[in-house]
C-alpha cells in the first residue's frame, strides 16, 4: 500500500507536537486507508449492499483537522464520510457492521455508510444530502454559544456543495452571531463526474470572505499544515471569534463511488496518477517521521501490518455478524419521551 | 374561567416553558421585538433576552437546518414559521434531517425541536399564504403534527410539543389569533394522541381539524333544529391520531364526514376517511365524505377565496343527505 | 365619455382621504396632468393631477369633505355642463343606512376607527381627548385606541366641532365602524353613546374592511350526487350499505325481497325494517328455473350385503359405504367422479375413476363433490324427500327385507336421461353387486 519514501518532502513545518500525538495523526490516516480499501473490498466482491464513497486520498484533511479536536467538540461529515468517522474516534467493528448493515453497526444497521453517525465521539453524522449537514453544523455551533459549552463543531462539505443555497444562508447567520463552527470545503476537483471550475464560479474562499468570515486556502495534502492550522483555528474559536472557513486542496483516488470504475471520460489515469505517487498525504508524512526522527522505517512497517490486521479481524467478524431482528425495522421512528415530563407540574 | 385569546395562550405556553427549561430558545423572523407579524411573541424578548429570541435572516432552509443541529447536540429551540405555505422551503431540514435522524441512527440521536406556523385561508392574503400544508408533514415517518382548535388546546399541545422528544410541527389558524376561549390559570397540558368529543350525538360524526372545528359545531348546531344530532370531534393532533376514539364513534353513528382545509385531494380527509372505511366497514350505512378545501389555489377575490374553504352550511347539508340516504360522493 | 374622478388609495392601511381643497372649480377647463385637488393622507397631503382632459363636472364631494378612497367624486366631462348625472354615491357610505339608530347621527364629518395592524378586527378606545361640544382641530388627538400591540393616538382629522361620540371610552369598536361625527358648526345637541346603541352598526367602507370569512351560503363540496334512488343496479347487484347487510345477514332477512317488491336501491339500516313487514313471501327460494327430480328404486339388500362380506373376507375391504360410493361414482357414466358418503354423522370424500374398485381413492378434503349418498340403511326414515340440494343426492334407506333407493336433484344439475341412468345403475350394482364386477 504505502511505499517507503522516495522523494525528499519539502515540508517546512517543524514538528510541535509530541511524537505519540503524530504517531496518532499518522496511525489514523493509514487506518483511514486501509478502511477504505477494504470498504472497496467489499464492495467488489458484492458482500456489501448498496454503495459507498471512499476518501481514500484525502486522509489528510479529516485527520489534521480532527486531531485538533477533543472528544466534546462536534463535526459533521458528508456521503464521503469514513475519514471522518474513524478520524473523529470509531472503530472499524462497528464501522464495517454499518455498512454491511449489521446490527452491532454504529446505527444498528439502519443509516449505512451514507448516515453513518457516532455521536459519542462528537461525529453528528455522514449526510447523504449534499451540503445537508451545513444547517446541522451551524445549528450546534449557536446551541455552543447559546448554552455557554466552549465546544466547537466543524462542517465538513465538499467544493460541490458550494453551489447549495444553504450554505449561504447559514455562513450568514454564523457570521452575524459569530459562531464557533469551521467551514471545511474539501476541494477534490470534481464534484461527482464534473470538474469544479465547471461549477463553481469565482473563488470558493471569497464567498465566505464576503460575509465577513476569516478564509483560507491550504494544501489539503499536508497533514502537518493541516493541523496547525486547525489548532489556531479551533483555539479562535473557543476564544469566540468565529466562524472561520477553510479551503483545503485534495484529491479523492477513487470515483465519486466504489462502483464508479470507468471514469476516463471525466479523469485521466495520468492525473490520477500523479497525485498518488507525488502528493500522496500518508507517503509525505511517512516521510516527514522519519526525516524528523519520530519514527523509523521498520517502525511504521510495523504499524502498518497491524493496522492491516486489524482491519482484516473487523472485517470477518463483520461478515460474521448477525443482522438486526425484523422486529426493529418500526423501531426508532420516533424518540421516546419521558411521560412524567408531559405532566403539569414537572 | 378567564377568557383569553390564542394568540395569549400560545404566548403563556412559550413563556411558561422557557421559564421551566434554560434549553428552550425561539428562533425565526421578527420574533423579538416585532414579536412576529401577528404579535403573539410580544414580550418574550424582553424577559428571556436576545439570546434566547433571535431574529434570523430570510433563510428560512437555514434557520431550520440550525435548528436541527442545535436539538441534536442539547437544545430544545422553538423556530417560528411565518407563514405554513414556507414549508416547502424548509421540507429537506425538516424531512431528510429532522425526521429521520433518530431511525438512521438507530435510536442514538434525537432531534427535539418544535416548528410553530401557520394555516388557514380566507385571509385575502393570496395563494402563497394561505395554504394549509399539514398533510405534507403528516406523510413523514418520524414528524409529529398538532392542529390546536382554541386557545384552550393552543397552550397545552404548545406546551407537549416542546417537552416531547421529536420535531414536532404545531400549526396555527392565522385567522384565530384574536378568538377567545376559557383556559385555565393553572398549569395544564394537553397529550398527543387524544381526541377530544366536543359535542355528543348520534346520527352522524363530524371530524374536524383546527379551525373546521369550528364550522363543524356550528354544522351541528343547524343539523339540531332539524333532528338530527351531529357528533362532533376534534383529533387535535394528527400524528399521532387518536383512531380509536374516532371509530368508537363511527360505530355509534355508523356515518362521518372528515372536515380539514387542506386541499381535498390526497389529504388528512382522505387519509382519516380511509382509515374509518378500513376499520369500521361494517358498521357505515354511508359513505365517508370528505371535505377539504377546494383543489384549486386559494383565489385572492374574496367572494371567490370563501367559496374555496368548507362551510357550516356545506357540512350540514352533506350530513342531512347522508343521514337521508342518498347516494353522493364526495365531488 | 365622462371621466370618473376618484379619491384615490393613496396608503396601505387608508379607507378614506380628507379633500383639502379643489385647485378646479366646477365649470373650469381641465387639462390632463393639471392639478384637480389636494387630499391629506395619515401621511401628508398629496396633490391629484387629472387623469384626462375636458371640464370639470359633478362635483359633488366639498372641501373639507372625507370620502371613502375608491368612491367618485366629480367628472371630467367633455363639455362644461357635464352629463346631467350624479357620480354614484357609495351605497355603502358609513352612517347612511343605519335606519334605526342612524336618524340620531348628526350631520358631519366621520370620525372612523382606524385597521391599525394585520390581526386587527376591533380597537379598543381607551380615552376620548375631547367631549361632545368642544371645537377640534384637524391635528388635534382626538382619541386613544389600544391594539394588540400597544396604545395609539389617533388625530380628528377634521375642524370643527365634535356633535357626537359613538363609542365610549373602554368599548371596542369594529375598524372601519363610526365612532364619531365632527359638524362644521357648533352642534346644539352634542351627546356620547355607547356603541351597541347602533343597531345597524358594522359599515362595509369599499376597500380595505375584510368581510367576516365563513358566512357564504354557498357549500363548495359535493355538488353532484347520483340519482338518489335506483330500482335496480345495472347489473343485477344489490346496492346496500355494509351495516345493512351485516344486519340483514344477522337477521336472517333477505335483501332481495325489497328488489323484488320495486323498493329503491340503495339499502341502508332503516330499510331493514320495510323488508321486515313485507308480506311473507311464497315458498320459492332456491333454484326457480325449473322442477326438482326425484326418482326412486327398490332392490332387495342380500346381493349388497353379502358382497360385502365377500369384500371383507377375500379382499380385506370392510368399509361397505366405500363400496356404495364406488357404486354411486361409477354409475354417473363419467371418469373422475368425487362422492361424497354421509353415514353415521360423518362425511367421507371419495374419488372413484373407474368401474373397478381398485379405482377408488379417498378425495382431496378440499374437492367439490360431484354426488352425495346418503347412507340411511340404519336409521328409522322410511322415506326421504328433502328436495335438492347443490349436488345431487343418492340416498339408500332399508325398505322391508330390500333397500329403497332415491335421486334427488335440481333439474339444471342433471338431465333425465341422466339421472335415470344413474339410479338404475346404481340399483343394479346394489342388487347384484358382483355381475357388475366381474
Amino acid at each position: 500500500m504505502t511505499s517507503k519514501t522516495k522523494a525528499k518532502t519539502k515540508t517546512k513545518t517543524k514538528k510541535t507536537l509530541s511524537t505519540a500525538d503524530y504517531l496518532r495523526m499518522y496511525t489514523q490516516m493509514v487506518r483511514i486507508r486501509t478502511f477504505e480499501d477494504n470498504a472497496n473490498q467489499l464492495y467488489l466482491s458484492a458482500k456489501m449492499p448498496g454503495l459507498t464513497h471512499m476518501y481514500s486520498g484525502e486522509e489528510a484533511v479529516a485527520v489534521g483537522i480532527c486531531e485538533a479536536l477533543n472528544d466534546n467538540d462536534h463535526i459533521t461529515s458528508t456521503h464521503r464520510g469514513h475519514g471522518h468517522c474513524v478520524a473523529k474516534g470509531a472503530n472499524f467493528t462497528e464501522m464495517f457492521c454499518e455498512l454491511l448493515g449489521k446490527e452491532e453497526g454504529y446505527c444498528r444497521g439502519k443509516g449505512g455508510s451514507m448516515h453513518i453517525a457516532d455521536q459519542s465521539h462528537g461525529n453528528l453524522g455522514a449526510n447523504a444530502i449534499v451540503g445537508g449537514s451545513m444547517g446541522i453544523a451551524t445549528g450546534s455551533a449557536l446551541r455552543a454559544k447559546l448554552m455557554g459549552h466552549d465546544d466547537v463543531t466543524v462542517c465538513f462539505f465538499g467544493d460541490g456543495a458550494t453551489a447549495q443555497g444553504l450554505l449561504y444562508e447559514v455562513m450568514n447567520m454564523a457570521a452575524l452571531w459569530n459562531l464557533p463552527v469551521i467551514y471545511a470545503c474539501e476541494n477534490n476537483g470534481y464534484s461527482e463526474y464534473t470538474k469544479t471550475e465547471e461549477i463553481a464560479a469565482g473563488s470558493i474562499t471569497a464567498r465566505a470572505e464576503a460575509f465577513g468570515i476569516e478564509a483560507f486556502n491550504i494544501d489539503g495534502q499536508d497533514v502537518v499544515a493541516v493541523n496547525e492550522l486547525a489548532q489556531k483555528l479551533v483555539a479562535r474559536c473557543r476564544n469566540n471569534e468565529g466562524p472561520f472557513f477553510v479551503e483545503l486542496m485534495t484529491y479523492r483516488y477513487h470515483g465519486h463511488h466504489v462502483g464508479d470504475i470507468n471514469r476516463e471520460y471525466y479523469r485521466s489515469k495520468q492525473e490520477e496518477a500523479d497525485w498518488k505517487e507525488n502528493r500522496d498525504p500518508i507517503i509525505r508524512f511517512r516521510g516527514w517521521l522519519v526525516e524528523q526522527g519520530i519514527a523509523t522505517e521498520d517502525e511504521i512497517e510495523t504499524l502498518n501490518q497491524e493496522i492491516k490486521q486489524d482491519a482484516k479481524t473487523a472485517v470477518a467478524y463483520a461478515e460474521a455478524a448477525a443482522y438486526p431482528d425484523v422486529s426493529e425495522v418500526d423501531m426508532h421512528v420516533y424518540a421516546e419521551t419521558d411521560p412524567a415530563t408531559l405532566r403539569a407540574g414537572n | 374561567m378567564r377568557e383569553i385569546t390564542l394568540s395569549q395562550a400560545v404566548n403563556e405556553a412559550l413563556v411558561e416553558e422557557m421559564r421551566r427549561d434554560p434549553t428552550t430558545f425561539i428562533l425565526g423572523e421578527d420574533v423579538a421585538e416585532a414579536g412576529t407579524p401577528f404579535k403573539v411573541l410580544s414580550g418574550l424578548v424582553e424577559e428571556f433576552g436576545t439570546g434566547r429570541v433571535i431574529d434570523t435572516p430570510i433563510s428560512e432552509p437555514g434557520f431550520v437546518g440550525i435548528a436541527v443541529g442545535a436539538a441534536l447536540t442539547g437544545a430544545r429551540p422553538i423556530v417560528d414559521l411565518m407563514f405554513g405555505d414556507f414549508l416547502y422551503l424548509v421540507m429537506d431540514q425538516l424531512c431528510n434531517q429532522a425526521a429521520k435522524q433518530q431511525y438512521m441512527s438507530g435510536g442514538k440521536l434525537s432531534v427535539p425541536m418544535v416548528v410553530r406556523t401557520n394555516l388557514g385561508a380566507t385571509r385575502r392574503s393570496g395563494a402563497q399564504h394561505s395554504q394549509s400544508l399539514h398533510a405534507l408533514v403528516a406523510h413523514i415517518p418520524g414528524l409529529k403534527v398538532a392542529l390546536p382548535s382554541s386557545a384552550y388546546e393552543a397552550k397545552g399541545l404548545m406546551k407537549t410539543a416542546i417537552r416531547d422528544n421529536n420535531p414536532v410541527v404545531i400549526i396555527e389558524d392565522k385567522l384565530m389569533y384574536q378568538d377567545k376561549a376559557p383556559v385555565p390559570e393553572e398549569e395544564y397540558l394537553i397529550p398527543f394522541g387524544v381526541a377530544n368529543i366536543k359535542r355528543e350525538g348520534s346520527d352522524i360524526t363530524l371530524i374536524g381539524t383546527s379551525s373546521m372545528v369550528q364550522v363543524a359545531e356550528a354544522a351541528a348546531r343547524i343539523l339540531e333544529a332539524e333532528g338530527i344530532s351531529a357528533e362532533v370531534i376534534d383529533p387535535r393532533t394528527i400524528v399521532p391520531l387518536d383512531e380509536e376514539t374516532l371509530l368508537k364513534s363511527v360505530r355509534k353513528t355508523s356515518r362521518a364526514i372528515v372536515i380539514d382545509e387542506g386541499h381535498q385531494n390526497y389529504g388528512i380527509t382522505g387519509e382519516i376517511a380511509s382509515r374509518l372505511n378500513e376499520k369500521a366497514f361494517y358498521y357505515l350505512d354511508a359513505p365517508v365524505l370528505r371535505m377539504g378545501a377546494m383543489d384549486v389555489p386559494i383565489p385572492f377575490s374574496p367572494v371567490l377565496e370563501d367559496l374555496t374553504v368548507p362551510t357550516p352550511e356545506g357540512v350540514a347539508e352533506n350530513a342531512r343527505r347522508l343521514c337521508a340516504g342518498e347516494m353522493i360522493h364526495a365531488a | 365619455m365622462p371621466l370618473d374622478v376618484i379619491m384615490p388609495a393613496l396608503g396601505m392601511t387608508q379607507d378614506t382621504g380628507v379633500l383639502i381643497a379643489w385647485h378646479k372649480s366646477p365649470g373650469d377647463a381641465v387639462a390632463e396632468g393639471d392639478s384637480l385637488f389636494e387630499v391629506e393622507t395619515d401621511k401628508a397631503t398629496v396633490e391629484v393631477e387629472a387623469q384626462g382632459s375636458g371640464y370639470l363636472t359633478d362635483v359633488v364631494a366639498a372641501a373639507g369633505e372625507e370620502v371613502p378612497v375608491g368612491q367618485v367624486i366629480a367628472h371630467i366631462s367633455e363639455t362644461p355642463e357635464g352629463t346631467g348625472t350624479m357620480p354614484e354615491a357609495a351605497k355603502d357610505e358609513p352612517g347612511q343606512t343605519d335606519d334605526q339608530a342612524g336618524a340620531a347621527i348628526p350631520e358631519g364629518e366621520q370620525v372612523i376607527m382606524p385597521a391599525l395592524g394585520m390581526t386587527q378586527d376591533t380597537g379598543l378606545i381607551i380615552a376620548w381627548h375631547k367631549s361632545p361640544g368642544d371645537a377640534v382641530k384637524a391635528d388635534d388627538m382626538l382619541f386613544d385606541v389600544e391594539t394588540d400591540k400597544s396604545v395609539v393616538e389617533v388625530q380628528a382629522g377634521h375642524d370643527g366641532f365634535v356633535a357626537a361620540l359613538l363609542a365610549e371610552a373602554g368599548e371596542e369598536a369594529p375598524v372601519g365602524g363610526v365612532i364619531a361625527i365632527i359638524s362644521e358648526k357648533k352642534p346644539e345637541a352634542p351627546f356620547s353613546r355607547s356603541v351597541t346603541a347602533q343597531v345597524a352598526a358594522a359599515p362595509a367602507a369599499p376597500a380595505a374592511v375584510e368581510t367576516p370569512p365563513r358566512t357564504t351560503q354557498t357549500a363548495p363540496t359535493p355538488k353532484k350526487s347520483l340519482p338518489a334512488k335506483t330500482a335496480t343496479a345495472a347489473d343485477g347487484r344489490i346496492l346496500a350499505s355494509p351495516k345493512a347487510r351485516r344486519l340483514a345477514l344477522e337477521r336472517g332477512l333477505d335483501l332481495a325481497r325489497l328488489v323484488e317488491h320495486g323498493h329503491p336501491q340503495p339499502y341502508h339500516v332503516k330499510d331493514l325494517d320495510t323488508l321486515e313487514n313485507l308480506p311473507a313471501a311464497t315458498a320459492q327460494t332456491l333454484s326457480t328455473a325449473a322442477p326438482a327430480r326425484y326418482l326412486s328404486a327398490e332392490v332387495p339388500s342380500n346381493g349388497f350385503d353379502e358382497f360385502a362380506a365377500w369384500a371383507t373376507k377375500e379382499a380385506g375391504l370392510t368399509d361397505a359405504g366405500a363400496l356404495m360410493a364406488a357404486f354411486a361414482g361409477s354409475s354417473l357414466g363419467r371418469s373422475d367422479v368425487t362422492v361424497a358418503l354421509e353415514a353415521f354423522n360423518t362425511t367421507r370424500l371419495y374419488a372413484v375413476r373407474g368401474r373397478w374398485l381398485g379405482d377408488l381413492t379417498e378425495a382431496d378434503p378440499d374437492t367439490a363433490p360431484d354426488l352425495r349418498l346418503r347412507d340411511l340403511r340404519f336409521g328409522r326414515l322410511s322415506a326421504v324427500q328433502t328436495g335438492p340440494e347443490n349436488t345431487p343426492v343418492l340416498s339408500v334407506l332399508a325398505s322391508g327385507e330390500g333397500l329403497k333407493l332415491t335421486l334427488e336433484c335440481a333439474a339444471e344439475q342433471l338431465d333425465a336421461s341422466v339421472a335415470i341412468t344413474l339410479l338404475s345403475d346404481f340399483a343394479g350394482r346394489m342388487e347384484q353387486p358382483l355381475r357388475h364386477l366381474l
